[in-house]
């Protein structure tokens, strides 16, 4: 009848549509393909291929040494040692004794040598280094680190067994060991001091567990030199980076993590506690009578890939306004000073208006968790601004873009923009550090603002010292504000950054954190700090302090400052400037506690304020020369000065050979390989996947429209008659 | 009841002959552009030739001539393109940054989309001829030793260190979605008297500092 009738008519319809919509989809690629040249000059006629012969190659024609292609990725002939960690920690009040273990076994049936990269914290005043080998202990001694290399070259050759601690970033280190037995374990051991930091009423202890993969800058220098112990790292050195292969050991991405870590800790905090907990390692912790506490980790050993912390915080009251160590040593007096500055009045704090730069490091070593933390901490410092604030976001991983091209006022419209640009940020590329700095620094607020750079990041960069430099240069009246992110941030510049800039620093190594963590940091960044602030001592007293010019002091921080004096008994002044008011303190070092080790951290001290010269523009020869001096007479480990420890008899057989093996390290927690060391590129499109999905399509919608009662409408249809549309009534 | 089934399926109907012409609209763009692009790219590589640097096919282009590529035993000619990012492989094969550039001693690395321009490498057989003409205009040979699938992670194929041609695409060849993990790897060799210029400097152009890794 009717319908059957119209079917028939409109299947034959149906064909001619798909068959017409297959040739116009044909004809649209062609066109659109062809729309893509239309500006492009006329085309000549591509030239013949050239009349090389085909034939195949013969042997003699390849030239020489040029078959060198390397075997499938993952190839280990000679096995490189396995490493296991044991770290014990004395706490006692606010000083730390640390001794590091390092486990390495040989399970090859090669003699080799073994080199691991590891951190340490950035302030630690590292002052011993002992191998033992069975029931043997062999004491290390210190030495200008040419030297020390020397020595423990011409030990490696001689095939005694050796090793050499040499410090490669104030958190980087190496330890090497020569002449390792098939089978056979030698241990090292470390041992540094530190000062703990302390900051609003909290105690913070950190210890690293693995260097993260840093991103270096530059191209690679030509000519790699190959000399005995090299760096071992993936990294070329460049001239931005010269050391860059000593600090990026091998990367390991697996599912089973390597180097095992166990930390043991004894904590005497001289005050009662109302928290204490490690941060992200479970602890089982136990008090013992005298009250000090004992803790371990629940499991016994974890991997080395994320940065161990230990908070705890006495209860409210019970914190110490003031504490003196001393310690006197060949003959000199030196003393550790930390003092509690005085709130400043509430009234006194009227609200300045800010302008707020958030600079993101949207890098590859940002993927994952860091970028997630890095967005929330970003979207709560965007609600602490007032209309009365300005602020901009500027990103940068490779490359460097800013979401206003300068700072704008902090309106809920502008705000909006920030947030939706803040969510959409992702993690990917290199880590151009640099322009980000040099964007974020370049202006300047007017007068009567402050001007606070937040700077989030891991940190995980080779050319920490351009960095510095250039802060140093153009920081101006804007303050620096370092915010450490993910499960292994460069501490190193994290603390410099913000001591250069003079703001301070703030770690977050986890999402649940970051709410308090940024708390804490809006109370630094929105009360008045102390500035200007000065000691004076008596007239007759030659007094050395480090550091020689006191940092400004945010919000509950402490001063802290290491001293060297003829006397320990003297009556100081501090003055400062609150804010506008001026600020005085009289305070009488008399009777501190007697700490061995607190020359030491003085030393530590020196130290790390003479290599801060680097980046102020002071020649690097004159500044080898002073820490050099410092760094052996405190028997320091430093940038010019390592320890050595060498087995006084031979015990590799002259005919066996020995490889060296640079011990690999972990991909920090959270971090993805892919995102950080890149991939082949991607070279398929889904064009086949395209056609055939049309194809299957238009096949099935030619099938469907032969359904009893599909009325198929005619409109598609290039061609039709009235009486089919008429008659097409759904 | 009928009705509304009816219009449904109709809906359904013209969605799919939409969506199949869509779909075949958006593949045939992709083998279009590919194969036209190369053709085009052909004046772009004589005005290189001729010695001006880095002529862009046209006006708003990111990528220019770098090589030519050619297999005579497939009968393949291609113009290779500067960069191996997805814009760029659209068109051409893609020398890799940060590798060495071809016609300078070290590793060149050219990558190109496993369904158009680099589907030939299935076919490429060790002893295989690969002619590349750099900008300068001299003619390189290499032979091919190795045809090999790796992860897309192994990044040492990039590694420079000895004079090489390493040719990249995605693989399996029939796999029907992009995104795979396997690289069908192609590693060939330069003949003698190839007229490498061993002195060339790594990178002569600072804008062409580009990192692989972080």
């Amino acid at each position: 009848m009717t319908t059957q009738k119209q079917v028939n008519h409109l299947g034959r319809d149906m064909w001619f549509t798909s068959l017409a919509s297959l040739l116009a989809g044909v004809v649209t690629s062609l066109l659109l393909g062809l729309l893509v040249f239309i500006f492009i000059s006329p085309v000549k006629a591509a030239e013949p291929v050239g009349s090389s012969s085909a034939e195949p190659v013969r042997p003699d024609q390849v030239q020489r040494g040029s078959l060198l292609l390397r075997p499938s990725s993952g190839d280990v002939t000679i096995q490189a040692p396995l490493l296991q960690t044991e770290a014990e920690m004395n706490i006692s009040g606010m000083l730390a004794r640390v001794t590091v273990r390092q486990r390495f076994r040989n399970p090859g049936t090669d003699w080799v040598e073994g080199s691991y990269v590891f951190p340490l914290p950035e302030a630690a005043a590292v002052d011993r280094m002992r191998l033992r080998i069975g029931e043997r202990l062999i004491e290390g001694e210190i030495h200008e680190k040419g030297a020390a290399k020397k020595v423990y070259e011409t030990a490696r050759r001689a095939g005694k067994k050796a090793s050499l601690l040499s410090q490669e970033r104030p958190n980087i280190f190496t330890t090497a060991v020569a002449n390792i037995a098939p089978g056979e374990t030698v241990q090292v051991e470390i041992e540094y001091q530190q000062a703990i930091s302390h900051s609003q009423g909290q105690f913070r202890l950190r210890f690293p567990l693995v260097v993260a993969p840093r991103y270096i800058p530059g191209r690679p220098l030509p000519n790699r030199d190959v000399a005995a112990f090299q760096g071992n790292g993936w990294a070329q050195n460049t001239p931005e980076v010269p050391d860059a292969s000593r600090i990026t050991p091998p990367v390991v991405a697996s599912d089973r993590p390597l180097n095992p870590v166990s930390i043991d800790i004894r904590l005497d905090p001289g005050m009662p506690l109302s928290r204490l907990e490690s941060v992200y390692h479970a602890m089982a912790k136990e008090k013992d009578e005298q009250g000090i506490y004992h803790l371990a980790l629940q499991d016994s050993m974890v991997p080395a890939n994320w940065d161990f912390e230990l908070l705890w915080v006495p209860t409210p009251g019970s914190a110490p306004q003031a504490a003196l160590f001393n310690e006197q040593w060949q003959g000199d007096e030196y003393a550790l000073l930390m003092l509690m500055p005085p709130t400043p009045a509430a009234s006194t704090a009227v609200r300045v208006p800010r302008e707020a730069i958030y600079v993101i490091d949207t890098s590859g070593s940002m993927h994952g968790d860091s970028i997630i933390q890095a967005r929330a901490a970003l979207k709560l410092a965007l609600e602490r601004l007032t209309p009365a604030d300005r602020f901009n976001v500027i990103q940068f991983n490779h490359q460097t873009t800013a979401l206003f091209s300068q700072a704008v006022a902090a309106t809920a419209d502008n705000l909006q923009r920030a947030r939706s640009y803040i969510d959409r940020l992702e993690a990917d590329g290199g880590t151009e550090m640099l322009p980000a700095l040099q964007l974020a620094l370049e202006q300047q607020a007017e007068r009567g603002v402050l001007r606070q750079i937040i700077f989030l990041t891991d940190g995980s960069v080779g050319n920490e010292q351009a960095l510095f430099s250039l802060i140093h240069q153009r920081l101006g009246d804007s303050r620096l504000f370092t915010v450490g992110i993910g499960s292994a941030p460069n501490s190193f510049f994290m603390t410099r950054a913000a001591q250069f800039g003079r703001g301070t620093f703030t770690y977050i190594g986890k999402v649940a954190e970051v709410g308090e963590k940024m708390a804490a940091l809006f109370s630094k960044l929105e009360t008045p700090r102390l500035t200007d602030i000065k000691i004076r001592w008596p007239q007759d007293q030659q007094v050395e302090m480090w550091p020689a010019r006191i940092p400004d002091l945010y919000q509950g921080e402490p001063l802290l400052v290491a001293l060297k004096l003829q006397q320990p008994n003297l009556q100081v002044t501090l003055t400062g400037d609150a804010a506008g008011t001026p600020w005085q303190q009289q305070v009488t070092l008399r009777g501190g506690a007697a700490r061995s080790g607190v020359h030491q951290l003085w030393a530590r001290r020196k130290i790390a304020d003479l290599m801060d010269r680097k980046a102020q523009g002071v020649a690097e020869p004159e500044i080898r020369k002073m820490v050099l001096e410092v760094a052996l007479s405190h028997q320091l480990v430093s940038r010019y000065t390592s320890l050595v420890a060498v087995d006084k008899t031979p015990s590799r057989p002259a005919d066996q050979g020995l490889e060296h093996k640079a011990l690999p390290t972990n991909l920090p927690q959270g971090w993805s390989a892919t995102k950080v060391f890149g991939n082949l590129p991607q070279t398929a499109t889904a064009s086949e996947w395209n056609l055939l999905i049309g194809l299957l399509l238009l096949a099935c919608g030619v099938l469907f429209s032969r359904w009893p009662g599909v009325g198929f409408g005619v409109r598609v249809g290039p061609v039709s008659d009235g009486k089919a549309r008429g008659g097409n009534v759904l | 009841m009928n009705r509304s089934r009816d219009r449904l399926m109709h809906l359904l109907v013209v969605g799919m002959i939409l969506a199949g012409t869509w779909q075949i609209a958006e593949g045939g763009y992709i083998k279009a552009k590919a194969w036209l692009a190369q053709y085009l790219l052909q004046s772009a590589w004589e005005t290189t030739q001729a010695g001006e640097a880095r002529v862009r096919p046209w006006p708003w282009a990111d990528t220019w001539p770098v090589a030519r590529l050619r297999v005579q035993r497939l009968g393949i000619d291609q113009v290779v393109l500067s960069g191996a990012s997805g814009r760029t492989l659209a068109f051409g094969p893609g020398h890799i940054p940060g590798t060495a550039l071809p016609g300078v001693a070290g590793n060149s690395v050219v990558s190109g989309h496993r369904d158009t321009h680099f589907r030939f490498l299935q076919h490429l057989r060790p002893g295989d001829r690969i002619e590349l003409t750099p900008t300068s205009g001299a003619r390189l040979m290499y032979a091919v030793v190795s045809t090999e699938v790796h992860d897309q992670s192994d990044l040492w194929l990039l590694d420079q260190g000895q004079a090489l041609l390493t040719l990249i695409t995605c693989y399996p060849f029939d796999a029907l979605l992009p995104g795979g993990a396997g690289r069908f790897v192609v590693r060939a060799i330069p003949l003698k008297g190839a007229g490498l210029h061993p002195q060339a400097p790594l990178v002569a152009d600072p804008e062409e500092q580009q990192r692989i890794y972080m």
